[in-house]
């Protein structure tokens, strides 16, 4: 149970199995929102599916039960300062 | 599946999770209903955690439950048993306009009057305290009263507490109906069946409106959409982790004037708003725009917001951006003003919706207000600025 699930924000298999129980949570994305995992550099990208299927342990469900987390761009990190010369004028 | 509830709430986030909690607390049987399958998944959980208390105007009536509602915020984690991560980190309002000088010094000397700690800091004074703040700040206001929640915390904390003095929730759930009797509400149908009730609370943000339809009241809300982007985790800044920008004393909550700016980031609402999380990261918001229903994020807002970020935190443009979201606020077009209220005319039914970007500010004092409302039929402090009867004779208005 000290698994980490999410590698970026060192989220233990435990606290998220905590987290579920305490808060009656039932999506990838409050488990996300609530402990930080899939939060860090890679976006859950590894971690996404572990924590599903957490889900899917803990409220009995199949894993198809689960929904995926929804994404948020951008796919991979970006500098501050390419995302200020993409579009528009000074101000 | 049929049930009975003293209040039925509708809406799981921060502000129906917080109407829930202070009802359970008096002791009130609660259902709350959600139609998606979790909480805070809406406007609760797309933005920044600020409580920002030099922002108000200092002649709004909101400013007095501002304060309070961040006095409320001291004691919150406490209160129900779960760190909502509540820091005082004061704010810090820059300037990067020094026309904008003469007002926001008017605006501080009203806020000392009404006895807000705040002064005025120059340029350089700033950017000793703060090395990363740009050369292009000319002023700032420092007040200290302003400060930072998780809003995932707030909403789920909430939601904890009043599960464990017996409220229910009901995710997923949708609603068909509302019934009526002799002018009062009786009973909520939905998918999962039906719940007799007295009262309802219509905490459902952006899409409140819908559940004001299902009674015949139009409620004078509308989608306004905000677009935020996450930097990757930062050093800790020495003193201010909460910083803004002063057009927000000027046009950036003037939804009007905005919209006639020739300026294009001021048409989209673009005005900076940042936070530094206690995991490190940044949140850069935000923009403020009409797009209906849409909450994909547009380039444009994303690279205004990021040029914007450049001019304040200069030090800060070779950070990497690791996500964006957006939300909608559930904005009052006709006054910019929350709406908490019972309504004339069909007892039983209240309103708690329309904070606009107040919603994690205001969701304390909005849970209790409620809550004082139904069993009391009086609130602790008045209210009458946010009373739905203001709307009288304009019922055919929309945004």
């Amino acid at each position: 149970m000290d698994n980490i699930i999410c590698r970026c924000e060192e989220v233990t298999e435990q606290e998220i199995r905590d987290a579920i129980r305490q808060f009656d949570l039932r999506s990838v994305d409050e488990v996300k929102r609530l402990t930080g995992a899939g939060m860090g550099l890679c976006q859950g990208r590894s971690c996404e599916p572990l924590i599903r299927r957490i889900m899917a342990q803990e409220t009995n469900r199949g894993m198809n039960h689960v929904q995926p987390l929804s994404s948020r761009p951008p796919t991979k990190p970006i500098k501050l300062e390419a995302l200020a010369q993409e579009k528009g004028n000074e101000s | 599946m049929n049930k009975a509830a003293d209040v039925v709430v509708i809406g799981g986030g921060v502000i129906g999770c917080s109407v829930a909690y202070h009802l359970a607390k008096r002791g009130a049987k609660v259902t709350l209903i959600e139609k998606r399958e979790g909480l805070c998944l809406g406007a609760s959980g797309s933005n920044q955690g600020g409580v920002p208390v030099a922002l108000s105007l200092p002649e709004s009536p909101l400013l007095g439950l501002i304060r309070e509602s961040a006095r409320l915020y001291k004691s919150l984690s406490q209160e129900i048993g779960y760190d909502v991560d509540y820091e005082q980190t004061g704010l810090l309002i820059c300037s990067v306009d020094e026309k904008q000088r003469p007002h926001f010094e008017k605006h501080a000397q009203k806020m000392q009057e009404k006895g807000v700690n705040i002064r005025i800091l120059e340029g350089d004074e700033i950017r000793k305290l703060e090395p990363v703040i740009g050369d292009d700040v000319v002023a700032g206001i420092e007040e200290w009263e302003s400060g930072t929640v998780n809003p995932f915390k707030v909403t789920h904390g909430f939601a904890y507490a009043a599960r464990k003095m017996g409220a229910e929730f009901l995710l997923a759930t949708n609603i068909y109906k509302i019934e009526i009797k002799e002018n009062r509400i009786t009973a909520v149908v939905t998918d999962k069946g039906r719940i007799t009730t007295d009262y309802i609370v219509t905490a459902a943000g952006a899409w409140s409106p819908e559940i004001g339809q299902m009674v015949g009241l139009t409620i004078p809300v509308k989608p306004q959409r905000g677009q935020i982007i996450v930097t990757e985790p930062l050093p800790f800044n020495e003193r201010w982790k909460y910083i803004c920008d002063a057009d927000y004393l000027s046009i950036a909550f003037n939804a009007e004037a905005a919209a006639k700016s020739t300026d294009l980031r001021t048409r989209l609402g673009v005005a900076g708003n940042y936070v530094q999380k206690n995991t490190g990261t940044w949140t850069i918001g935000s923009s403020r725009d009409f797009a209906g229903y849409n909450n994909q994020g547009t380039m444009e807002a994303t690279s205004y917001l990021a040029k914007r970020m450049i001019k304040f935190l200069h030090k800060y443009k070779e950070v990497n951006c690791i996500r964006t979201y957006a939300g909608f606020r559930p904005f009052c077009y006709a006054d910019d003003h929350p709406i908490i209220s019972k309504v004339d005319n069909l007892s039983g039914f209240l309103i708690a919706t329309g904070h606009a970007g107040k919603g994690v500010t205001l969701a304390p004092l909005t849970g209790k207000f409620i809550s004082e409302l139904i069993t009391e039929n009086k609130t602790s402090m008045p209210i009458d600025a946010l009373c739905f009867s203001r709307f009288k004779g304009m019922e055919n208005e929309s945004g």
